[in-house]
Parts: structure tokens; sequence; C-alpha cells
């Protein structure tokens, strides 16, 4: 029996007269990796925003350990544990890489106990962690986008999260800082972070995660393990359009029909 | 504010150019020496260069280190002018108790006006500022308890030793000063450049963007405070268009602007090179002296967007200065 971290029941969001959410509900196990994938436009970075309390949700609620997220203030969302990383990434320009971590650990879940100093040595860990100790002294804005990424998970870690949501830390690495990405994600989760990972490189979602949702113009069409998602036709469709999903219909017809052919003749020799 | 002017590179850490907060401490312990000289008017004239400076401090807290542009901070300094008036009026002949009482008046009334002023933000929150002291400037003229238009007289010490008010003004403005660098270096300076750089990303790392604002905006506040305290006593009577004159309003922008703004340094040589200029510009152009001020402004802002401090950490001679001209203006 695992326990529910994350519960999101109908939850849904309206930005004028576009509904980029609905109806959408899911639980998230504590401890567990959940893939959260659709195409462009599907409602992830928002459905992101909702569970980190940027946006208060239209319809429905997300709860944490009994807790609505809506009735929590922004800036104390980090401090039930929940933390996240923006796609669009948002460094401290004028501050240092260290610095930029720094403010979290300053300000995150245990910030109250870290005195200035142990904030920074707490900073400093995180920079080795993620691979940015030798730019820790550079301004933020000096840095790749890659770094960026990179700097963007070192500054969610730094908050001591239960649950961290990641919005494609991975666009724009290669595939060896993939890799390299996917083994910091194993290990933070090896130390008991439920991670919620947004993500377009199919590869690194289905290798890392242990389960996966899939949302399409706003609602969740699929949800399970990842091997049954992937091959579930709604998932398809929604990534490779109606007509793709007619013409592999159409030759799954045509293998069927042909294994059948074969069956129903006898065999010449002896199977 | 453009990001660009508040970019840090070649200013050093969260406190600014290191040099640059020494070469002020130098000169702060030099201005010690100022009353020595015996004459009033120059004693005069580095006081006012020390208010400016407090005031400027307190500005750079909110509109430097924060981000928020305020042009309400001169209602601040006008709070503890009069309070140093009703004081003095009632009989009490205290500078400390005055400078006391105006910091906590002055942050009561900052944390109140902030409340509402500080869910502003940029323009908005600048015309809101201006509403403020506007307001409390009309409020002031209209109490005929405050003396209306008409003004207050202050019971002033005796020639002897006028200097205490030199020597007071010069304790404020070494506080701000001193405040302005352990507030920076510690949490709150950390929270505040978060709240300038992005408000969002700051929300996330469980930064409350109201709270530190009104932080930031209520210690300024109290940096007004004080030197308003020191200004009513020095001057002997105040009114309301002394006290809230445009240039108290404005100096200590353009000051904190020109020395380098979110810098420990900044202020202090901002106020030490407009006011200083200032005065040398009213004894030589008794008439045109703001049509060279004002192109003298101009001139700073254009050729050093980032402040006089840059100055400082600048490497590479003339040529990389032209470069950070023309990366400025890409």
């Amino acid at each position: 029996m695992s326990e529910v971290a994350l519960r999101i029941s109908n939850v849904g969001m309206r930005f004028g007269g576009l509904w980029a959410l609905s109806e959408v509900s899911f639980d998230v196990e504590r401890g567990s990796v959940l893939g959260l994938i659709g195409p462009n436009g599907s409602g992830k970075t928002t459905l992101m925003n909702v569970i980190s309390g940027v946006y208060k949700p239209t319809a429905g609620e997300v709860t944490y350990g009994g807790k609505r997220i809506a009735d929590v203030a922004t800036h104390d969302v980090c401090h039930l544990g929940i933390a996240r990383t923006f796609q669009i990434v948002k460094p401290f320009a004028s501050l240092s890489v260290r610095e930029n971590v720094a403010v979290g650990a300053m300000y995150g879940r245990y910030g109250a106990k870290r005195s200035t100093r142990a904030s920074f040595e707490r900073a400093q860990e995180l920079l080795e962690v993620v691979g940015l100790a030798r730019v820790a002294e550079r301004p933020a804005s000096d840095l790749t986008i890659p770094d960026r990424k990179r700097l963007e998970v070192a500054k969610a870690l730094a908050l001591d999260p239960d649950v961290l949501l990641l919005d494609e830390v991975m666009a724009g690495l290669n595939a060896t800082e993939v890799e390299e990405a996917l083994d910091l994600l194993r290990s933070v989760n090896a130390r008991g972070v439920t991670l919620i990972v947004v993500e377009h490189l199919m590869k690194a979602i289905v290798s890392i995660s242990t389960s996966i949702v899939v949302l399409a113009e706003g609602r969740k069409i699929a949800q399970g393990a990842p091997a049954d998602v992937l091959g579930s036709p709604q998932v398809i469709e929604a990534y490779l359009g109606s007509r793709w999903v007619k013409r592999q219909e159409q030759l799954a017809v045509i293998e069927a029909e042909r294994i059948e052919a074969a069956r129903l003749q006898p065999p010449e020799a002896g199977a | 504010m453009n990001p660009a002017t508040l970019k840090r590179i070649g200013l050093g850490g969260i406190t600014g150019n290191p040099i640059a907060f020494a070469v002020v401490l130098a000169l702060m312990a030099l201005l010690l020496a100022i009353p020595l000289t015996h004459n009033g008017y120059i004693e005069l004239v580095f006081r006012n260069i020390l208010m400016y400076a407090a005031m400027a401090y307190g500005w750079n807290l909110i509109g430097g280190y924060t981000g928020y542009v305020s042009f309400g901070n001169v209602a601040f300094f006008g709070i503890g002018a009069y309070c140093s008036a009703i004081l003095a009026t009632h009989g009490v002949d205290n500078l400390l108790l005055y400078v006391l009482l105006a910091m906590a008046v002055s942050a009561v009334f900052a944390a109140i006006v902030g409340f509402p002023v500080l869910r502003l933000k940029g323009h908005y929150f600048a015309i809101a500022t201006l509403g403020v002291a506007l307001a409390v400037t009309d409020i002031i003229a209209n109490l005929d308890a405050l003396g209306g238009t008409g003004g207050l007289a202050l019971h002033q010490v005796d020639e002897a030793h006028f200097s205490i008010y030199y020597y007071a003004m010069w304790l404020v403005a070494l506080g701000s000063m001193l405040g302005t660098y352990f507030i920076a270096r510690s949490k709150l300076g950390y929270a505040f450049v978060a709240i300038r750089e992005n408000e969002d990303a700051a929300a996330v790392l469980g930064i409350s963007a109201t709270r530190y604002k009104i932080v930031a905006w209520t210690i300024g506040a109290m940096m007004a405070g004080a030197a308003g305290a020191v200004f009513a006593p020095a001057n002997g009577f105040i009114d309301p268009s002394i006290t809230f004159a445009i240039d108290s309003n404005v100096f200590p922008i353009a000051m904190t602007i020109l020395g380098g703004i979110g810098t420990v340094a900044g202020p202090f040589i901002g106020a030490l090179l407009l006011a200083g200029a200032n005065e040398l510009l009213q004894r030589f152009f008794v008439k045109a002296h703001t049509l060279f001020f004002g192109a003298m402004i101009v001139l700073i802002v254009l050729l050093l967007p980032r402040g006089l401090v840059w100055l400082f950490g600048l490497r590479g001679g003339a040529r990389a200065w032209l470069k950070s001209l023309s990366v400025y203006k890409a």
C-alpha cells in the first residue's frame, strides 16, 4: 500500500473563454515519479502552476497532506514541502549562481532555522550535486541555457522539498547531459522525494517514470504504467493525429487477416 | 527600473564594490573633522550632504535593493522633522529623543501606508507614493496645531555648541550606511534583491513579497525620519514648504542613481558629488545654476549608467568603459 502524496481532483482552469484544464484528476503516490506528458498547449505547465499555487484553480482542488493548495499563499507552498522549477527559467540575474541557490536555502522549508552562512554552505553542496560548482561565483545572467536549467533544479532542491515539480528541465540538453540529468533525478528520488516530471523527451520520461499521465487539450486522456500508456491509441492519436491512427488501424486489420489466414491453413510440416 | 542599470557586473557583491565602501568609510571619518574649521557655512554644506546621504540610503533600500521606485520618501523626512518640532514645543530639548520618536512614528506611518501602496507595481507605485507625499504635506499645512503654513520655530542650542547638530547628522548618515551594509549582507538583503529581480521566482522560493517590501520601505522611512528629526532643530524653523521641498524628494533619488543604485557606497558618493556640485554652482552661477546642475545629471546618467561606484570595479580602462556603454544601449 502506498500513500497518496498529492491529490488532484477535478481541476479546471479557465483563462477568459478558454478552459486550459478541465476535470483533471489523479493521485501521486509518495516516493513515485510521475511523468506528465502531452502535446504543446495541452495544459502541462498550467497544471504545474496550479499545483505550485501560482494559479488558483477555477474548479476542483489540489490537496497535499489533506491541505488545499489554493488556500495556501504561493510563498508558503514551498514551506509545505512542494518545490518547482520554471520552464522559462527565472534566475535572479544580478546575483551570483551560489547566491541564487542560497536564497532558496534561506527562505525555503528549513530556511528559518538556517543562518546566512549555513545557507551558503547548503547552496555550495547543491551546486556540486547539479554540477554547477565551477561557475558558483559568476552572475546568473552569464549562464548558458543548460546551466540555467541546472540552476533551476538547484534552487528547487534548496527548498528541501518532499515533492519536486520539474518543468522541462531537460529541454535543450544533449544526450550525455540528459543521462546526467536522469541520474541526478534518480538520486533525488532515491532520497524519498516524489517527482512530477514534465518533459517532451519520451525516452527520458519512459526511463524515469513509475507512472505517466497524458494530457491533451486540457483533459486527462490516459494514465498508467509507461509502456501501457504509450501504446494506447488515444495517446497516439493526440500526438500523431487521427489519420495516422486510422492508417495504423488499417495496417493492424491487414496484419490480423494475414495471421488468421495463416492459422486457417493447415501446417505442412509438424510445428 | 531598467534591469540593465541594476546589473551588478563590475559592482561587486550584494553590498557593492568593497573598495568603494572602504573609500566611503574613510571619507566619513574625514568628515568628522569638518566642525574643526569653525566655518559655519562649510559646516552647513556638509551637514546637508550628510542629511541627503541618509535620505538617499533610505530611498536605496526600497528603490535600489527592492526595485520599487518611490517618490514619497520626503513624507518620512517631514514627519521626522515635525516630530522634533512637536517635542520642542512641549519643552523637550533632547536630540536623541527627537530622533527616536521620529524613527518610531515614521516606521508606523510607513507600515500602515505601505500595506495598500506596496500592492501596486511600477508606475502605479511611483504615482501612489507621490500622492502620499503630497497628502502628508497638505494635511500638515492645514493643521493649526502644527503651525499650518506658518510653520513652527524650534529652540536651538547656543552658538558654542552648534556643531552638535552636525555630529548628530553625521551619526544618522553613518547609521544609515552601516545599516544598509548589514541589511544587504543578511537574509533580508537577499529577499529584497530577489523581489527586485523576479517577484514570481521569489515567491516560489518562499519569499512573501508584500512582507519584505514593507520591511524595506519601513526601514528606509526610519532613515529619512531620523534625518528630518535632526534637520528641524538644526534649521531652527520648519514649515511645509521647507520640509517637503521638491529638492528633498528628488535629490536623494538622483544621488542614489548617480552614485550607484543597490550598492552601499553609491548613495553617499552621489550625495557628496551632487550636493557639493549644487552648492558650488549656486556660488558661481547665481541664476543659471540649475541649468548646469541638470546638464550634469544628464551627462552622468548617459556616460555612467550604472553609477559612479561602477568605476571602482572597472577593469580595462577607457576601452572597457566605451564597450560597456554600447552593451548598455544594445
